[in-house]
């Protein structure tokens, strides 16, 4: 902490705060406005699956009649409707907990991809597909519950870094417009400045807003203030549902479809967006309807539940207060379902910007850091190998997910599994690798490398599914890899032609102008 | 001498650090809990207030923990507000 002033301390705590989360938060800025994609992301991986759409209500009966043949029996399923942009139904089970109280819970059955016409599991090559960057991005491939833990804390880290970087900021206003190229550490705080001032309300917004999402496991201490049962909580939000006990007499779903017309008609023509079915072979069971948020802001849906067995509508959620409004409109800005096409388009951007703001931080503590000509102290040579690794060769690491997903045998077993690996593979190995050469030759080549594996992407598409990359979506997401290596590629450039470490001489005018800043920053 | 002035100099961000770190979240968690106890809105509603604002709370003590140069006031207040509010809240028991 130098000096005393608030300013002082918070540019000082900032560059902690930065430094210390800023390669995990790289990662999962990165990942996360992948994600923004995530249906078309899988869709692209499983290029052979092309299925017929079909209504909301017969997704929903061929669903429910695949269950009944293969889990007739379990205490739950979890049905995810397709919509215009994720083609598969989505199916989870989970089983009838054993009699003794003391076995522990069965936990929630992998997914199921299932066809929405015809009801059977989807044909396709196996994959983890969008599903993967977006659960890196908030589990980071770490055991359950450390995973959420770490990106819970970088996420507080970041929020500390934008309140610091706030405060440290006077020059808010000019900072949006003063980009100074080539000029050495002042593009690099420049180009930090002008990305973090930009989409500023973005980055606040998604932030907070991603604490949010995991705000029950973070901070669930209000809960238990207010409940003795803290599932209690959870209940009040939505139609009451897991009250109701099994009564061990048998009995069979009416038509689901009727029900999900019925909901449909109930919200004005909204989709139904997903079906919970509590004990599906009882004569208490109940069919729970949730409404989609595609057509608004707020993520935490209406729904209604039906009984089982006689279709009668049974209860509803509840009215909205403001503050559950409030939390299901930041769950809903996060994870941006809310957004057409071209409002995601300009989400992914602002995403972009949040990666760029990341990594020029990081990149920057570095380079003010540096002296000319001085050999690097230990700390500042392992920050700039970290950045390397994080910043050049994530890049690489993604494209080589994409490109298993090509190149592999699409019949291959575990080959999910493999695509993964293929990634952290590449993306460890690279970073590996750029410990052999000088840091400024590794920056360029990991940078140029990440390029080309992003440029390769299009050719082994086109090479491997052939005439159906000609597909205006197969197009759209060729094209969009080929403008990701243009954008790395262009930083490998642009380093390659820098004279070393700035060494240009800055002109008398504008030392005197950044002079005359600097004392203003200071003032 | 100057190795020892520097170990103590250790020490005390060390203190720093856990103060804001785990005492931030402890005073975070307890001033939410304690919000979400006695605000007379309806049950759910106090409890999602107080669950949204938590993060808020915790970035202003994790900041203020290093703004303020005297460690014995940043321990003192940030854990005080946590043993405050959380044995309020723990008295006060769960709302009826």
């Amino acid at each position: 902490m130098k000096g005393n002033g608030v300013r002082q301390s918070m540019a000082w705590i900032h560059g902690w705060l930065g430094l210390l989360a800023g390669w995990i938060l790289f990662a999962m800025f990165v990942t996360g406005t992948a994600s923004y994609f995530r249906p078309e992301i899988t869709r692209w991986m499983q290029p052979e699956y092309r299925p017929r759409p079909v209504g909301n209500a017969e997704a929903a009966r061929t669903a429910v009649a695949w269950l009944q043949k293969n889990a007739p029996h379990d205490e739950q399923w979890t049905i995810y409707l397709p919509n215009d942009r994720t083609l598969a139904t989505r199916v989870f089970t989970r089983a009838r907990p054993s009699p003794d109280p003391k076995a522990p819970r069965p936990p929630r059955r992998p997914e199921t991809r299932l066809d929405p016409a015809t009801g059977v599991p989807v044909e396709a090559r196996e994959t983890r597909g969008g599903e993967f960057f977006y659960r890196f991005h908030f589990q980071l491939q770490l055991p359950h519950p450390w995973g959420r833990w770490l990106a819970g804390l970088c996420a507080m880290f970041m929020l500390g870094a934008i309140l610091s970087g706030v405060i440290t900021h006077k020059r808010i206003f000019a900072d949006f417009f003063t980009l100074r190229w080539s000029k050495g550490r002042r593009s690099w705080l420049d180009a930090h400045n002008v990305s973090a001032v930009l989409a500023l309300p973005y980055h606040a917004m998604i932030t907070y807003t991603g604490l949010i999402t995991l705000v029950a496991m973070y901070t669930p201490w209000p809960i238990l203030a207010n409940y003795a049962q803290p599932a209690a909580f959870s209940a009040s939000l939505y139609a009451d549902t897991a009250s109701q006990k099994a009564s061990g007499q048998p009995g069979r779903l009416a038509d689901i479809g009727r029900l999900v017309e019925a909901a449909s008609a109930e919200w004005q023509g909204a989709r139904v967006s997903r079906i919970i079915i509590g004990n599906p072979d009882d004569a208490s069971s109940t069919v729970t309807l949730l409404r989609s948020s595609d057509d608004r802001l707020n993520a935490r849906s209406a729904s209604i539940t039906y009984a089982g067995v006689s279709g009668e509508r049974l209860s509803a959620s509840p009215p909205l207060g403001p503050a559950i409004e409030t939390a299901g409109v930041m769950l809903g800005l996060h994870l941006g379902w809310f957004a057409g096409p071209l409002l995601r388009w300009v989400c992914f951007l602002l995403g972009l910007t949040g990666c760029a703001m990341v990594a020029t931080g990081l990149v920057l503590w570095a380079v003010k850091r540096r002296k000319p000509g001085a050999k690097p102290f230990f700390g500042l040579s392992l920050v700039d190998r970290l950045n390397i690794g994080a910043i050049a060769c994530l890049p690489a690491g993604m494209a080589a997910f994409l490109l298993a997903n090509r190149l592999l045998p699409p019949m291959l077993a575990s080959r999910a599994d493999l695509e993964v690996s293929a990634m952290f593979w590449t993306w460890f190995g690279l970073a590996g690798l750029s410990l052999l050469r000088p840091a400024r030759r590794a920056w360029i080549e990991t940078l140029a490398f990440s390029a080309l594996l992003f440029a390769a992407i299009p050719i082994v598409d086109l090479v491997t599914i052939g005439g159906g990359a000609f597909d205006g979506f197969f197009l759209a997401f060729d094209g969009t890899m080929v403008l990701l290596a243009a954008v790395l590629g262009f930083a490998a450039w642009r380093l390659a032609r820098r004279p070393v470490d700035a060494a240009r001489p800055r002109r008398r005018v504008s030392l005197a102008v950044s002079e005359v800043r600097e004392a203003m920053d200071v003032a | 001498m100057a190795s020892a002035q520097d170990a103590g100099r250790g020490w005390s961000m060390a203190g720093r650090c856990l103060t804001a770190l785990v005492g931030g979240y402890a005073a975070a968690a307890g001033l939410a809990t304690l919000l979400a106890r006695l605000l007379p809105v309806a049950r759910v509603e106090a409890t999602a207030w107080g669950m949204i604002l938590s993060f808020l709370f915790y970035a202003a003590f994790g900041l203020w923990a290093f703004h303020e140069p005297r460690l014995a006031r940043v321990a003192g207040v940030i854990w005080g507000i946590a043993i405050v509010t959380g044995g309020a809240a723990l008295l006060l028991g769960v709302r009826p």
